[in-house]
């Protein structure tokens, strides 16, 4: 073989794995998760200076685009379903790739649940691996969070799993996703409609702790030490929901675990009666996640919370930050819809249909 | 391990680098090695632990070797005879014995394809038409070739030893030829075959709830589907071969282009046909008794019929043991074995007619029309032996013609029942286009080999032809975790 044709040969197997990375990028399956990521990724080189990860009590909980046009702060969900804690280390550092936070932002709901209930739903994996660009820490998240090796090839190279979707390519919304980067404009928010009452529960008076899932407290340490190497400042939540006393007891622990190691815990449960919330009204599925009602009273909250202990940066105004003041006006715009949405359900006592989802 | 399989195709991109960056004297023994890893990863051994099946390949070489070493050695005639006997018989019983006397033993890996492989050497051997090899080891590696063992093409030792055996210089044109193969193979599996598989097991498993035109839409489907996959099988054994330096014979030559069942057979499974021609037809015709035949039957018959119906009781052996081969039960003997004499003999009997007829309507043997009525006859009657073929049973197989034959149902052409079949619109025009194209690309084939064309294409519309097809088959080739992953179909029947 002589060099010509050896440069020929690389030359085709470039174009080869080119065109095999956009056209998997076009076919990844479209939906709200690919639309926040393929969002993160198309952030301005170091313009977000707060992160979140974790699962479904992130994305409809706080708003990026209120928490810019109240407090300044630019902020973005890396949240999925079900979102395995495993996932947390590798999001973060996919976030350091193009960003440059000060603070991570942790939700501990899934930390509360046994990883193998979420292992053998392969969904759930994919959310976070399948949403990643093509990268080393992608391999390392996959072979951290697929046990079976002889599967992860599936992950590893997703059009395995995608080329089905190849009847997608023809649209324009899922095209535009050819480099992974298509903004998004609600900043990685889903502002939720519905109401499903639900009563909370006063559990106050349960102090005591137990331990989660070993690999679940692995995982934890894990990430704990990590945030420590990384230097950068981190926040733990608990976003409120009609919590049980099993949660609760793992609870405690984690925030007594979390406080040894010098980082603090945010219980929005705690506060409910501080933000406000009403469990009868801000919550679109009977109590697990809340709706634009609740929504509003966690960002917040939470921006309140951000204003006070943290020295964040107030980026309104600020030049590369236009389209955050486009999503805050967006955002304001069917913020209001949603929420006159939520009233007149309250008002005609029209409750959302049932739904099982975390 | 499935040869359309990921981890597969990397341990090839592996085995390719690793073969020319070592020694040239080494390359066999890395293919040996090669060889024996793809057995021991196959389903038989990993699948049912039956690690102990590379014994009866060891065996079978041992048998066969011992034979010709013995028999090179040996000047007697009656010696040589019975070394030859005795290697025979030990090589087919082993095989009848694990594959068609359904005894509870585990098959190994390709043995079909391997004891006939080796009994050709063997014959060869003792007829002094080849050469003896005197390392076992080296016929372990012509035994057990791994691209081979999936599914052929059968192998001739005097075809094969310089290849084998011999060093390989990394050769860019045999490289990305062999790849080009390998696509075009993984073209007609995953796209067509695939897609072809589920209209077939759609109204083969259900065909007492049809009746008409759907009936024979599946046999049709089912005959896409064997040709494709057994086919695209071959170009991926072949394209695998050739990326390695080594050339295999072909074992197809667009069949259904053939204008009768007896171009048919030599066009069809190549390999196949030339093995039993030569290992099992001509020896037969030369045995006392066929040799006495026609001499007894001549003064009733006379010495041109005679001569014809001792042909023909040879030629019924002959696809019997074809049809035997293909499963050991009489669907297959029918459907791929006795059926094929049947047209074959019919067509001799009644050529004379014919003759006759296409002189009466001056009809000319080269008429366009002529020949693509004789294909489209050929295709017909081979699909007709493969309801038999891809039937659980011979009645089975008749019920099914039965229905096919109780009404018409054309309506199904234009009232969407066509995409009722498990295939929607979408999923029914890949698989006709992609079937116009196959068959557009093997008539044009015949006029010379695409890839040479391809080759002298500017290289900027070469690359995009390739980025095409090979997107083609990524995008819409049936593989992954939503399906089952492809497997060959000759491999099933009789490896």
């Amino acid at each position: 073989m002589t060099i010509k044709q050896a440069v020929k040969a690389a030359a085709f197997l470039a174009g080869f794995v080119f065109i095999l990375v956009t056209v998997t990028y076009i076919i990844r399956t479209n939906g709200g998760v690919k639309d926040r990521f393929t969002g993160f990724y198309a952030e301005k080189e170091n313009t977000i200076d707060v992160v979140l990860a974790g699962s479904s009590p992130v994305y409809p909980y706080y708003s990026a685009p209120k928490l810019y046009g109240e407090q300044g702060i630019a902020s973005y969900p890396l949240s999925t379903n079900n979102q395995r804690p495993k996932a947390i280390k590798y999001l973060f550092r996919e976030a350091l790739k193009t960003q440059d936070p000060s603070l991570f932002i942790v939700e501990l709901r899934m930390f509360t649940m046994p990883d193998e209930e979420w292992e053998d739903t392969m969904v759930f994996t994919r959310g976070v691996t399948d949403n990643m660009k093509y990268s080393v820490n992608r391999i390392q998240a996959i072979n951290a969070l697929v046990s079976d090796k002889s599967e992860r090839y599936t992950y590893y190279f997703d059009i395995f799993k995608y080329h089905s979707n190849w009847k997608t390519m023809v649209m324009p919304e899922q095209l535009a996703c050819w480099n992974y980067e298509k903004a998004h404009p609600l900043k990685g928010l889903e502002i939720k409609t519905g109401v499903g009452p639900a009563e909370q529960v006063d559990l106050s008076g349960v102090t005591g702790t137990k331990e989660p899932a070993a690999e679940q407290v692995e995982v934890l340490y894990d990430l704990l030490d990590w945030i420590g190497q990384s230097g950068k400042d981190a926040l733990f939540l608990i976003s409120p929901y009609a919590m049980e006393e099993d949660a609760r007891l793992q609870y405690n622990w984690l925030i007594s675990a979390i406080e040894e190691k010098g980082y603090p815990v945010l219980d929005f449960n705690a506060h409910a009666e501080e933000m406000g919330l009403d469990f009868a009204t801000d919550f679109y599925d009977y109590g697990s996640h809340v709706n634009a009602l609740g929504e509003r009273k966690c960002t917040e909250f939470l921006g309140r919370y951000l204003d006070e202990h943290y020295d964040l940066p107030d980026r309104r105004g600020q030049k590369g930050y236009e389209s955050w003041d486009d999503a805050f006006a967006l955002y304001e715009e069917q913020q209001a819809k949603a929420e006159a949405s939520c009233l007149a359900d309250i008002e005609n006592e029209n409750w959302a249909p049932e739904v099982v989802e975390d | 391990m499935s040869v359309t399989s990921f981890y597969f195709l990397c341990l090839f991109a592996l085995a390719l680098l690793l073969y020319y960056a070592i020694p040239k004297k080494a390359q066999w023994a890395f293919l040996l090695l090669l060889s024996i890893g793809y057995f021991m990863t196959s389903d038989p051994v990993t699948q049912s632990g039956g690690w102990y099946v590379i014994f009866y390949l060891l065996a079978a070489v041992g048998a066969v070797y011992g034979a010709a070493v013995f028999i090179g050695r040996t000047a007697e005639q009656r010696k040589k005879r019975a070394a030859l006997i005795c290697a025979v018989l030990f090589c087919l019983g082993l095989l009848c014995a694990l594959r068609f006397f359904g005894l509870p033993l585990l098959a190994p890996l390709g043995i079909s394809f391997y004891t006939l492989t080796l009994l050709g050497y063997l014959f060869d051997v003792y007829y002094e038409i080849g050469q003896v090899q005197t390392s076992y080891l080296k016929l372990l590696l012509f035994g057990a070739y791994f691209p081979t063992m999936i599914s052929g093409p059968i192998l001739k030792y005097r075809e094969m030893e310089g290849q084998l055996y011999g060093g390989h210089k990394l050769d860019y044109r045999q490289v990305t030829f062999g790849m080009q193969r390998m696509l075009w193979g993984f073209f007609k599996v995953l796209v067509i075959s695939e897609r072809a598989a589920v209209i077939a097991n759609e109204i083969f498993d259900n065909y007492d709830d049809y009746a008409g035109l759907p009936v024979w839409l599946g046999a049709v489907a089912f005959t896409a589907q064997l040709y494709t996959n057994f086919s695209g099988c071959m170009d991926i054994v072949l394209g695998i071969s050739q990326c390695f330096g080594i050339g295999l014979p072909e074992n197809f030559d667009a069949p259904f282009l053939s204008r009768n069942i007896s171009e048919y057979w030599r066009r069809w499974h190549i390999t196949l046909g030339t093995w039993l021609k030569e290992y099992l037809f001509y020896p037969l015709l030369r045995t006392r008794f066929f040799m006495q035949l026609p001499k007894t039957l001549k003064p009733r018959l006379g010495k041109k019929r005679a001569k014809q119906v001792t042909t023909f009781l040879a030629m019924f052996l002959l696809w019997f043991a074809i049809g035997y081969w293909h499963g050991g039960t009489w669907n297959f003997i029918i459907g791929s074995g006795l059926l094929h004499w049947f047209y074959i003999v019919s067509g001799e009997l009644l050529e004379p007619f014919f003759s006759r007829w296409k002189a009466a309507w001056h009809v000319p043997d080269e008429n366009r029309l002529f020949i693509f009525f004789q294909r489209l006859r050929t295709f017909a009657l081979v699909t007709l032996g493969l309801i038999f073929f891809r039937s659980p049973t011979v009645p089975d197989a008749l019920r099914m013609i039965g229905r096919g034959c109780s009404a018409l149902n054309l309506r199904i052409l234009w009232d969407g029942s066509l995409f009722s079949y498990g295939l929607n619109w979408i999923e029914f025009t890949i698989l006709a286009v992609s079937l116009l194209f196959f068959g557009w690309a093997s008539v044009r084939q015949q006029k010379g080999w695409l890839r040479e064309r391809l080759e002298k294409k500017p290289l900027i519309l070469r690359w995009a032809i390739l980025y095409a097809l090979l997107f083609y088959v990524i995008l819409l080739g049936q593989y992954g975790p939503e399906y089952s992953a492809a497997e060959f179909i000759y491999q099933n029947f009789r490896a």
